[in-house]
């Protein structure tokens, strides 16, 4: 079923031209003017489609601002769909004439939007060589159908479906590290288990709390916590054996939420052993926990980032808000939000943008946050509530 | 051939007599005696009572038959007015009115919602633990959390909150 989802993007020939990247000078804003408007689209929706889409991504992207005269970089080519879509891309920087990107996309017109996810994180590559956002994916639990279902969307929250069916509460989505399938705690066999979605059969099933069960990076094992030995504890599951390691051992506090670092050998995760929750990281085979947290009343839901940093939600002056910490550098920084609160922050495949959940009035939607200077934005909202957002990797 | 279906003999007695020993000795842990009742409610948590595998066990009850536990703020002490709640299901257990009971752990809606599903299950180990020290045989008490997902109380104040901090007797 999952799996079905991803192969729009697969299907895609290219023929591509890489230039060697130039220097680009930015704008005022700080943003790469980037033009379009010489860019042809036939008058099928699958072409309009594309080429909108392609737009907002990339001004979604924060690095350009789409304009339609003067700009440093040239957006040419041409897109038309049947049922079949060709969509030719060349990218130009204005002063040097020179070929940024030349490349021909073929994909069925169904996968308008996912051709067009791809285009803009390849035009944004080719302009700075940076990693874009645009081709992610965003899963999430939402209460629509009145109970508690596992969602996914695009990164622009568009093309959101409904995954679960479970008629039951889900709880915690996290990717599996290959971005096809989505692990998560259900309750629809009666007490806490944790499943991977294409997959019947729980991963973990012990007695007592089964939760947040994050895969390793190199996809052969779990983190996750169990009370099956009395407490709730980090324990790392080996997905092949199902030998169990537990890390902590701390009879009189909570461990919840562990995320794997980039490398895979370590585990930032939640402990309220100093009495308050707070963020530690532990080595993956154990030992003694460091840390990384020092304010706030609360500080909860840790994701570590391929970009090395680690953000989590920590509640300051009664509002939960995002805040961005160095493990390395041992420094932090809070992002600046409203007056609402801001909780469960994940990275989002660019190292630059947050995706979060923002509660205000009781009520919840799922928020981009730029790590830079742009305004937060709401990617899915109304319906129901919207929370737990993870991003593929 | 012969020699690998020795082997596989061999290793089927062996992996029996594991089992067997496995056997026994959860059922040792199982008998309320091993435990003395010197685990105090109100005590930290005592964390070291190996829950069961839930392979075939009930996953629902009847919650009206006690009244809830209720908790402080992110607290997973049972208080002494809760206690009687806990005795009376203690008493039901041991007379044999029930087979078991399901102690079901729940939170308010401050703080993270995996952070709470841990909570509400140290909340429902508290309880587990206070009726094992009554004398309860532990492996008709399991644990199950829904953190802040199943709040009794809608409401956004603390007179919600209150009613949310609570473990539920599932009877059956």
């Amino acid at each position: 079923m999952i799996r079905r989802l991803f192969i729009g993007t697969g299907v895609l020939s290219a023929s591509t031209v890489w230039a060697q990247r130039a220097v680009v000078e930015r704008e005022g804003s700080g943003k790469i003017a980037i033009n379009l408007a010489g860019y042809r689209a036939g008058s099928d929706t699958a072409s309009q489609t594309f080429l909108s889409v392609l737009k907002s991504d990339l001004n979604r992207s924060g690095y350009f601002t789409v304009t339609s005269s003067g700009a440093t970089i040239n957006v040419t080519g041409q897109v038309q769909a049947g049922s079949q879509m060709k969509a030719e891309v060349q990218v130009y920087q204005v002063s040097s004439r020179q070929r940024l990107l030349g490349k021909v996309y073929d994909a069925p017109a169904a996968a308008a939007r996912s051709l067009a996810h791809k285009a803009a994180d390849e035009i944004l590559y080719a302009v700075t060589g940076k990693m874009g956002m645009a081709s992610g994916k965003i899963a999430m639990v939402g209460n629509r159908t009145g109970r508690k279902e596992l969602y996914i969307s695009d990164m622009d929250g568009k093309n959101l479906r409904q995954i679960t069916n479970d008629r039951s509460i889900i709880v915690g989505p996290k990717w599996s590290p290959d971005g096809k399938n989505i692990v998560y705690t259900s309750y629809k066999r009666g007490y806490p288990n944790v499943f991977i979605t294409g997959r019947s059969k729980p991963l973990a099933s012990h007695g007592g709390l089964n939760a947040s069960g994050v895969i390793s990076p190199d996809g052969k094992s779990m983190a996750v916590i169990l009370s099956k030995d009395g407490n709730p504890e980090l324990y790392i599951k080996s997905l092949r054996t199902g030998f169990l390691k537990r890390l902590t051992t701390s009879r009189k506090a909570n461990e919840a939420s562990p995320c794997w670092s980039p490398d895979g050998n370590h585990i930032v995760y939640v402990s309220d052993a100093s009495g308050r929750p707070h963020v530690y990281i532990i080595s993956k085979d154990g030992g003694t926990p460091k840390r990384i947290s020092s304010s706030g009343t609360e500080n909860v839901a840790p994701d570590w980032g391929k970009n090395g940093y680690i953000t989590w939600c920590s509640r300051i002056g009664g509002k939960y808000r995002i805040v961005v910490g160095n493990p390395a550098a041992r420094t932090m920084r809070t992002l600046e939000t409203d007056w609402a609160d801001y909780e469960d922050p994940h990275w989002a495949p660019d190292g630059r943008h947050i995706v979060c959940s923002r509660t205000s009035n009781y009520r919840s939607a799922i928020y981009l946050l730029d790590t830079l200077q742009d305004s937060p934005v709401a990617l899915i909202s109304g319906s129901g509530d919207w929370y737990s957002p993870a991003v593929s990797p | 051939m012969n020699k690998m279906l020795f082997k596989l003999i061999i290793f089927t007695a062996v992996a029996s007599s594991l089992a067997f020993v496995g056997g026994c000795r959860s059922k040792n842990a199982n008998s309320a005696d091993m435990y003395g009742s010197d685990n105090l409610y109100g005590d930290p948590l005592m964390g070291d009572m190996p829950l069961n595998d839930i392979g075939g066990l009930p996953a629902d009850g009847d919650r009206s038959v006690v009244d809830p536990v209720f908790f402080a703020y992110d607290s997973s002490q049972v208080n002494p007015e809760e206690a009687s709640k806990c005795e009376e299901v203690a008493s039901l257990l041991k007379k044999g009115k029930y087979a078991g009971v399901i102690c079901e752990g729940h939170g308010d809606e401050r703080g993270s919602r995996e952070y709470n599903l841990a909570l509400g299950e140290r909340r429902a180990l508290a309880v587990r633990d206070y009726l094992i020290s009554l004398g309860v045989d532990p492996s008709v008490i399991q644990t199950k959390s829904f953190g802040e997902e199943m709040p009794s109380d809608m409401g956004h104040d603390e007179g919600a909150w209150r009613k949310n901090r609570r473990v539920e007797f599932a009877m059956y």
